[in-house]
């Protein structure tokens, strides 16, 4: 890259952006288009500012500001690359706080809020600050000026896709799952990259509620690091589940859904222990409801699993514990008495309790 | 260190120079008049914003009307300033000079103002940059006229900048706006200034030579923003604060880089190896800052002292300035960061373990050697332990390398991890048994929360009753069946029925007279009691006098 001073790279952004200006006001779409696929060095953020200012317009004040971000997610790229630091995009982000700020008063533009705050909710995920998105969700959903229905849709699909995701990380599932779920259903069919993007955190969320998803929909959005785990939960398979979570670690580590699916493994050894609990009720329906601890280890064993009395045991009281089996444990047998009835209780759209 | 106006007076003092031998002359006079400012303690006391500059070396400059000098100063002082502003400029003591000068020093005079020939320029530009709105046309004027001239450089540009962010910085709160003008068309104005001096090749040169120098200046240049960012409150503002700010520290390391700083760093000389902890409050002396030879000695006197934890403390936190003071950034330091941080796990001090973690990353991350592995352990376990945030336990665990995944200590910690988040009991205490390092005292802190956790689950899982020997077994206090004597575990016994019974426990004697834990009414029971070193403040870290009366080691 050939090393251009801070001087000229700011006369070349100037013009840039006064091209860019010019564009937009003559609607000029193919020269925008070819403007925005240009790359550019370290833009000055002041003189942008000072751009975006200049215009009234909220349409292309949205159009900007989200070019804005973009071009400053690129300034970002480049500055480390230069080995310097990253301040574009947190820049972008308290301009467009602003942005907000100004939109939230004047009456006509309020529909523009919405666009505004997704984009500062994709340059806060960006940056990792997720903090931060509390304080405009705070102003979105209490303030009285707001309307949420006024919103144009595509707005209102992407905001429950952002909220949807800050509950997964909360490990709030029944409202992740409805936020994802509006997002999914009022989601554009056309566009598939929009729904794989919301499948993929609305699958996990699924899967600890207990709900599968169907392997045409894991193939159809090329959601197939999910397949295994799917696979895994039906058959009770610890040694595939840990398995299927260590291959794609750093995919899940990075999305942040590593701890939501390693919370699943309960829900597998639900599945073992019934499983267990099937063939014995076959063989002798009368003490099917008494079940041997050794006999857990054993099936562990054998998906080689080597687990001890002890650890086994301990897994089978946190199963009692958060109900996912009924029953107790008697201690000096080392045997697990099964209730009556219904003796594993299915999810049934809640999750496990914690 | 040094204090940010003084760098501004640097800036200003350097600025003016025209060639390479007046800024080498230059530094050589305020490298004396630092030294003696440091010297009688006068360097943090004098308000450099407000110090006149010292007359130029070698005053054999350009004739130029002193009128017409005079008048683009003072126009530029009105223009500079929104009226709200304070009336005291940085360039008046010049003014205030000159009519006390004697007419026969007219040639000083000038000399000093040939620098500000270029400002000429600069107002020429102002005056036509009549409102704020015109900032967009203003910078396209200017930069459609210098399209040709554009022998630009990062420092110089940098420099002006940095001079009016030092304005901007220092004169508080006032409109975004107008810091925008100001540092567009100072900018500008620099820009064009310095374009096209013949020096700037050279200094570039030396510049990019400077690179790792800026490196090490690192540590200096935190200080500095810390200052930016207290002066003027430039965070609360937006998005031209943050670039501001960012600007000065940019600009600041790299314009006065020229200048040797480095003469200037504290060349310790005292030869005494212990050393009590006396917070700074202006710059050191060099006869009690300890050089590096003897601060090796110092650390390991500390490592094999037998004494308490308070005193070891005092004296590597002393260790910890006289290195900082030094700018000594290696291996000693890392080592001494590392004993500091053992010994607050060792005696429970997080704060001071905190604060050698977060050094020690960033130490690590200069690439120097030091245990690497061990404190990513410790890292990993510390955010386990404290925050409820999956975030940031999701982020350190994905930011872990491959090759730290394969470490054992990683892997202990990564194990942990996983015995917390399930809940399993069994698993994490078993862990804390073999736990590496350190290791242990972390989990300490985890290890009232577990043992709760482990005695709601089993008291609502386990029925009729379950051997309290058991529990104490698989809670820790007890090691395993074929380990350890029977002395040690009697003890142990009782520990964890003195537990159980502070929780609310309900027990019942079996009929070999084995005393049994009753889980139906254990399970309605059971209570998580007050801390017993709860202070009335909340934080037990802060009651000093508990912390000193505890027993240390």
């Amino acid at each position: 890259m050939a090393y251009v001073s801070m001087g000229e790279a700011h006369h070349r952004i100037t013009e840039y952006l006064n091209r860019f200006s010019d564009a937009v006001s003559y609607q000029d779409g193919a020269s925008l288009k070819n403007l925005l696929s240009l790359s550019s060095n370290s833009p000055s953020l002041i003189s942008l500012a000072d751009a975006l200012a200049v215009f009234h317009d909220s349409n292309r004040l949205f159009k900007q500001s989200d070019k804005f971000s973009q071009l400053s997610e690129i300034a970002d790229r480049e500055l480390t690359s230069n080995g310097k630091l990253p301040e574009k995009l947190k820049a972008a982000g308290s301009f467009l706080m602003k942005v907000f700020g100004v939109l939230a008063g004047k009456g006509t533009k309020r529909v523009g809020a919405l666009y505004v705050t997704c984009q500062l909710f994709k340059i806060y995920f960006k940056l990792g600050t997720v903090h931060l998105c509390r304080s405009v969700i705070r102003s979105i959903e209490t303030a009285r000026i707001f309307d949420f229905e006024e919103f144009p849709k595509r707005d209102k699909v992407t905001y429950m896709y952002y909220t949807g995701r800050l509950e997964v990380f909360n490990e709030n599932f029944p409202a992740a799952d409805n936020k994802l779920s509006y997002a999914l259903k009022h989601c554009n069919p056309q566009s598939e990259a929009n729904i794989r993007m919301i499948l993929k955190y609305l699958i996990p969320v699924k899967l600890s509620i207990g709900i599968l998803p169907k392997d045409w929909l894991l193939e159809k959005y090329n959601l197939v690091e999910y397949k295994n785990v799917v696979e895994a939960l039906k058959r009770g398979d610890l040694r595939l589940l840990r398995h299927a979570l260590q291959e794609h670690e750093d995919r899940f580590l990075r999305s942040g859904v590593y701890l939501v699916l390693e919370k699943l493994e309960l829900q597998v050894y639900q599945r073992l222990i019934k499983k267990i609990y099937i063939i014995q009720k076959q063989k002798d329906p009368n003490k099917a409801h008494q079940l041997k601890l050794e006999i857990i280890v054993k099936a562990l064993k054998w998906l080689e699993m080597d687990m001890d009395l002890d650890e086994v045991e301990c897994i089978v009281a946190i199963l009692i514990y958060k109900n996912l089996v009924k029953g107790y444990f008697a201690h000096k047998s080392k045997v697990v008495v099964l209730s009556k009835q219904d003796p594993f209780p299915k999810l049934n759209g809640k999750p496990v309790n914690s | 260190m040094f204090p940010k106006s003084l760098r501004g007076y640097v800036e200003r003092a350097l600025a003016r120079c025209k060639d390479d031998i007046q800024m080498a002359a230059s530094q050589a006079v305020m490298k004396e008049m630092i030294t003696k400012a440091t010297a009688d303690g006068t360097l943090y006391t004098r308000d450099w914003d407000v110090e006149p500059l010292f007359p130029l070396p070698n005053a054999d400059v350009v004739k130029q009307d002193s009128a017409q000098t005079l008048t683009p100063i003072s126009l530029l002082t009105k223009l500079k300033r929104s009226p709200s502003r304070r009336t005291k400029s940085r360039w008046e003591p010049i003014q205030e000079e000159k009519p006390a000068e004697k007419p026969a020093s007219i040639n000083h005079e000038t000399s000093k103002y040939a620098g500000w020939v270029n400002e000429r320029d600069r107002k020429t530009l102002m005056m036509n940059n009549g409102s704020k709105d015109n900032n967009l046309t203003g910078t396209r004027y200017s930069s459609l006229e210098h399209k040709g001239a554009n022998k630009f450089t990062q420092k110089p540009v940098k420099r002006q900048r940095l001079i009016d962010s030092i304005v901007a910085a220092d004169n508080g709160d006032t409109s975004s706006d107008s810091d925008k003008e100001q540092s567009l068309t100072a900018y500008y104005a620099g820009a064009m200034a310095l374009a096209n001096s013949p020096e700037e090749r050279k200094r570039r040169e030396s510049r990019s030579k400077r690179f790792e120098k800026g490196q090490r200046h690192g540590a200096e240049t935190n200080h500095f923003k810390s200052k930016s960012v207290g002066s003027g409150n430039l965070y609360s503002r937006r998005a031209t604060a943050v670039v501001l700010s960012k600007n000065f520290e940019d600009g600041g390391s790299r314009a006065v880089e020229d200048f040797d700083w480095d003469a200037l760093t504290v060349k310790g000389t005292c030869q005494e190896v212990e050393k009590r902890y006396l917070r700074l409050t202006s710059a050191p002396d060099p006869a009690t800052v300890r050089p590096e030879e003897v601060l090796e000695k110092a650390l390991l006197m500390v490592q094999n002292s037998l004494k308490n934890y308070l005193y070891k403390c005092d004296q590597l936190k002393s260790i910890r300035q006289d290195l900082t003071v030094q700018r000594i950034r290696n291996h000693l330091t890392v080592k001494v960061y590392e004993t500091h941080a053992r010994l607050a796990l060792e005696v429970g001090d997080l704060p001071e373990y905190n604060q050698c973690a977060s050094q020690l990353k960033s130490l690590y991350a200069e690439g120097i050697e030091g245990c690497h592995m061990e404190f990513a352990a410790y890292n990993l376990l510390c955010v386990i332990m404290h925050s409820n945030n999956n975030r940031d336990l999701v982020s350190s665990m994905s930011r872990l390398s491959n090759e730290a995944k394969k470490d054992e200590a990683v892997k202990h910690a990564l194990a942990v991890r996983g015995a917390v988040t399930s809940g399993n009991y069994v698993m994490f205490f078993r862990l804390y048994k073999t736990a590496p390092n350190l290791s242990t005292c972390l989990m300490d802190l985890y290890v009232e929360k577990m043992r709760f956790k482990a005695v709601s689950c089993m008291s609502r899982s386990y029925r009729p009753t379950l051997p309290v020997s058991y529990v104490a077994q698989v809670l820790g206090f007890t090691s395993n069946a074929n380990e350890g004597s029977d002395e040690k575990d009697s003890d142990g016994l009782e520990e964890c029925v003195e537990w159980l019974k502070a929780h609310g426990a309900c027990f019942i004697a079996d009929n070999n007279g084995e005393m049994q834990l009753d889980m139906k009414s254990t399970s309605s029971s059971l209570y998580m009691p007050e801390p017993e070193d709860a202070v009335a403040h909340g934080d037990a870290n802060l009651a000093v006098n508990d912390f000193l009366t505890r027993t240390l080691s």
